[in-house]
């Protein structure tokens, strides 16, 4: 099957549905899971309805290729003054008689993005509407674990449960006093680690000490250099740092700069799909992945500023201290020719504090030459933190919407998803507050440092970006049984769980929801009376 | 429970025998929200409506439902019938109004859990 068309024609509720019936038959000789024919039929039978019940008349196609079927249902109907409104659940406009068939619960188009994997609404008032959804028919791979950095130290776990909650891809449980991550779901955010009041959840580096290497590259990022404080400016850090003992020191400042400028740059040409979204949050592109693949065309095509900077290495040996598990994963992910060593921000804090506090009242010991493309930043009188701030927080195109933290990120992913973001060019989403300077791992408030941040004028770094040499994918999740039968009916054995159990979603039990419970009873992950609603036997057991 | 069994119990008529009487019956949806039905229904339910019409036959074969049970001893058009036929989903009619028509479902099916124990 490649494409088909089928004629639906507007307020002729006999034959309405016809359509689906036809694509239903289409995906069955073909072979199509059972799982998937369903989804498909509530979404294409919702939307075939709705241009009956809506419409003069309209057409829905349909295409199979490359394992998804994308159907396209556009009617020369009224158009939909109010998209947002018409995709909150309960909206409807239909006609007294379309109600009294059962339709017109406002449930249509809430129903169509519930059960695809892409869902786009595109409508004009007078001209008609055009609603297209892709659901992915592929079996689903096994996810290759071990794409993530998050460390856990279970036996600090004082069981407080707000991992669980705080996770948004509900990758956390807390079983048996013991908090553990699925890997396969696992976006590298930093979410869990900052929510976590006893420091049970964290990253390590390849190198727990920040020792010297003379022959090798140290990357910084500036919001390691922002977090000791008012009185240090970002240049002292530089200065202590190029004492420790390094070939160079490649401060990342340019090359973000540089990818910014190549995105805006992009999104004006050729970009696939608007608005363009940076991959200059390793986690958010995960996140993407994971949670939006529909987003993946939006995304643009460079690598994100350390991975860019890694292929500069020209066989050198580096150290980059990473600010996060996500920005770790992605420097020693496999695409390395050579695996470069990685410091987290508590190491460098380590090594920096001691020399800055070692002679005169606070300030970094200065010797002239004594580090490498340095020397011009001693003996600087502390900057007025006011002056000579422009352009230092990176975003002055008015092109590039900067968004930071993940519940707004999340819910601007969703808005670009929705078709509810058309406005914007450029987006640029940071899973942490205030971006890199967010995350958990470093010392200061994220606002504070980064409102410390002014580029050291001496500051080095190669203003480098990189076209991404494999493209992203949708990440799959973990399948059920590799036996597709089998599958359907653990799937189904979930579904009879999710209703049995009180859907308070209370975390109790360790894990996020109720409707996670039933897939980790199911998966053998959680005993079958793990609710503790249910059992309160359980409270005192786990 | 099989289907047809249910509908002897529950005192309903069966108007098209359906043509996979081997169902078990594990949920029931009662309803006239064809939205939530999509939803909810599956190929082991049985949709109780008071709504008799085709597009209804129509929904019950694209999501794969076994069975439709009318109320209030409606008569259905000749269309629905043969619709129901050709698809082969089992169609009955119970005297009663949703309400107590639902009623005696529930306790057939809960009797037949606490015997399942």
């Amino acid at each position: 099957m490649n494409a088909t068309r089928y004629e639906i024609v507007g307020g002729d509720y006999e034959r309405g549905g016809a359509a689906s019936r036809s694509l239903k038959e289409q995906l069955k000789k073909v072979g199509a899971d059972p799982a998937v024919v369903r989804r498909a039929m509530i979404a294409a039978y919702e939307a075939e309805m709705n241009v009956v019940i809506h419409a003069q008349r309209g057409e829905l196609r349909a295409s199979l290729d490359n394992g998804q079927l994308d159907v396209e249902v556009a009617d020369e109907g009224p158009g939909i003054a109010d998209i947002e409104a018409a995709l909150r659940p309960g909206f409807s406009t239909a006609s007294a008689k379309a109600r009294e068939l059962g339709f017109g619960a406002g449930m249509g188009l809430p129903n169509i993005k519930k059960n695809s994997d892409r869902f786009a609404i595109d409508s004009a008032v007078g001209r008609g509407t055009t609603v297209r959804f892709t659901i992915v028919l592929r079996p689903q791979a096994l996810y290759g674990a071990g794409r993530n950095s998050l460390h856990i130290v279970a036996e600090q776990c004082r069981q407080s449960f707000r991992c669980i909650h705080a996770c948004p891809t509900q990758a956390m449980r807390v079983f048996r006093g013991k908090p553990q991550v699925l890997d396969y779901l696992c976006v590298d955010c930093t979410a869990c680690i900052a929510t976590c009041p006893s420091g049970a959840l964290t990253t390590r580096g390849t190198r727990d000490e920040l020792t010297p290497i003379p022959d090798a590259v140290l990357v910084v990022s500036p919001p390691v250099l922002t977090q000791f404080g008012a009185s240090i400016r970002p240049a002292d850090v530089l200065a202590v740092l190029a004492e420790i003992g390094f070939g160079e020191i490649w401060v990342t400042w340019a090359a973000e700069e540089a990818l910014r400028n190549a995105i805006v740059q992009y999104a004006e040409t050729d970009a696939a799909a608007r608005p363009v979204i940076s991959p200059a949050c390793p986690a958010v592109v995960n996140l993407i992945e994971t949670k939006f693949p529909s987003l993946i065309p939006h995304v643009a095509p460079f690598l994100s500023v350390m991975e860019a900077l890694r292929t500069e290495l020209d066989g050198r040996r580096a150290v980059f201290a990473a600010t996060c598990p996500s920005q770790r994963t992605a420097v020693l992910s496999d695409d390395a020719p050579s695996k470069p060593e990685v410091v987290l921000p508590a190491a460098l804090r380590a090594a920096v504090r001691p020399r800055l506090h070692s002679e005169d009242a606070g300030l970094p010991p200065r010797r002239a030459g004594s580090g490498p493309a340095l020397q011009g930043s001693a003996g600087v009188p502390p900057a007025d933190p006011n002056r000579d701030r422009e352009g230092a927080e990176g975003v002055t195109d008015e092109r590039v919407l900067r968004a930071t933290g993940l519940r707004h990120v999340m819910s601007i992913l969703n808005a670009i998803e929705d078709g509810l973001a058309n406005d914007l060019t450029v987006v640029e989403p940071w899973a942490c507050d205030e971006g890199c300077f967010g995350s958990p791992l470093l010392a200061d408030d994220p606002f504070l440092a980064r409102r410390r941040w002014t580029p050291p004028p001496d500051a080095a770094g190669p203003a480098v970006t990189r076209r991404r040499a494999r493209p992203l994918t949708p990440r799959p999740g973990l399948r059920l049984d590799d036996d597709m039968t089998k599958a359907i009916g653990k799937l189904a054995r979930i579904d009879k769980l999710r209703r049995a159990l009180p859907g308070c979603d209370c975390g109790w039990c360790g894990s996020p929801t109720c409707a996670t419970l039933a897939e980790d009873i199911v998966r053998g992950r959680a005993a079958a009376d793990a609710c503790v609603r249910q059992n309160p036997a359980q409270e005192t057991t786990t | 429970m099989k289907l047809e069994a249910l509908a002897d119990r529950i005192g309903a008529k069966v108007l098209a025998p359906g043509r996979n009487t081997n169902v078990d019956l594990d949920q029931v949806y009662a309803g006239d929200r064809i939205s939530d039905l999509l939803s909810a229904a599956g190929d082991h339910s049985l949709l109780v409506t008071n709504l008799a019409s085709n597009h209804l036959v129509r929904v019950a074969e694209l999501m794969d439902i076994p069975g439709i049970c009318l109320v209030a001893g409606q008569v259905p058009d000749p269309a629905i019938l043969a619709a129901a036929r050709e698809h082969g989903t089992i169609l009955m009619v119970s005297p009663l109004g949703l309400f107590e028509t639902c009623g005696r479902i529930h306790r057939v099916l809960s009797a037949e859990a606490r015997a399942a124990g």
